[in-house]
């Protein structure tokens, strides 16, 4: 008697290992690429990619479609969302997002989806709306005092 | 490998990208339809909106309303209309002048269930629009497993509709449903 096996532990195992971490760091990177455009990325041989692929596609974080005589290959984030709502509240989320966050500053990396560059203008942003504020306050100061007078 | 630009036809046409967002539903092949094709309800999966449109079939005009029909968020039409397995059609963020896209819904009947693929193409990279379509799509493909298979609406579904409630002050003009009548041809310029 054969079993379906459980979706979870297909992107577990899909996830447990570094070239296809890699792979799909690539197909995000390049959304619609082909097995050809993967091949050129690794030192092993294409079946070797084939055989990763293969566990990618069946736990659906790779979407493979065909497209005339080649195929075309997707991220599908939904099973790491999946993972994701299970082990997290609705209060969790938020706490956690804050801490890792703050690693992430800490540490110099990118968090929070956001590219440095994103973040940057973020940054850029904040500052301006800052001196906005401090210029107001100096100008009402300034008019305090002349009432003052 | 410079897949970002893999969807373009003409070396003149600005760059365009795929997304595509799969779930398993459990739940059969029609109720995930019937869910997914409702009219004059609201959607939560569509981000609290209405869809409007003169029939559902292939160049029938879509607009996606908010409850009160004051605003329209997206606008398209229908490019196929295959029930219960696929429905296409043009999308347009009413609040960007971006290019049009298209957007394709796919339902598969799979062992336990239905099988729900959303695949958004032609999208002009690095515009709004392109942000919008990948948080998007993650968040439909979510809310409408969550609608089918609980009857109700993720949190965050629910969030973002009483937000879109509380700030629809802020909507623009150009989004005021007057701008975008039924019988006004989705700009085809774009993209797609």
């Amino acid at each position: 008697m054969s079993t379906a096996p459980n979706p979870t532990d297909l992107v577990f195992q899909a996830l447990a290992s570094q070239p296809r971490r890699q792979m799909i760091d690539l197909v995000i990177q390049s959304p619609g690429c082909s097995v050809n455009d993967l091949c050129e990325h690794f030192e092993f041989s294409r079946i070797a990619v084939m055989k990763h692929l293969k566990v990618l596609v069946e736990a659906r974080l790779i979407l493979s479609r065909k497209q005339g005589r080649t195929r075309q290959l997707f991220f599908n984030a939904a099973p790491i969302q999946m993972i994701y709502d299970r082990w997290t509240g609705e209060y969790s989320r938020f706490w956690v997002t804050q801490a890792v966050d703050l690693k992430y500053k800490v540490e110099g990396k990118s968090g929070s989806g956001k590219r440095p560059a994103q973040r940057k203008q973020a940054k850029n942003k904040k500052s301006r709306s800052r001196k906005t504020q401090s210029v107001t306050r100096v100008r009402k100061t300034a008019k305090r005092k002349a009432k003052e007078k | 490998m410079n897949a970002k630009t893999h969807t373009q036809s003409n070396t003149d046409a600005p760059p365009t990208t795929t997304q595509v967002s799969q779930v398993t539903i459990k739940a059969p092949i029609q109720q995930v339809w019937d869910t997914l094709t409702q009219e004059g309800k609201v959607l939560p999966f569509f981000f609290g909106t209405v869809m409007h449109t003169t029939s559902l079939g292939p160049g029938a005009p879509i607009r996606m309303r908010t409850p009160n029909g004051k605003y329209t968020g997206v606008v398209g039409d229908i490019l196929e209309f295959e029930p219960p397995h696929k429905y296409s059609m043009t999308f347009k963020f009413t609040n960007f002048d971006d290019g049009v896209c298209k957007v394709t819904h796919e339902l598969r009947e799979i062992d336990g269930g239905t099988e729900y693929t959303l695949t958004s193409e032609a999208i002009p990279v690095g515009t709004k629009t392109e942000k919008n379509m990948k948080q998007g799509g993650e968040i439909i493909t979510k809310t409408l497993k969550a609608c089918v298979e609980t009857g109700k609406p993720t949190v965050m579904a629910r969030f973002i509709m009483v937000m879109s409630k509380l700030m629809a002050f802020t909507t623009p003009k150009q989004c005021l449903s007057e701008n975008w009548p039924m019988d006004r041809k989705t700009p085809l310029e774009g993209s797609y």
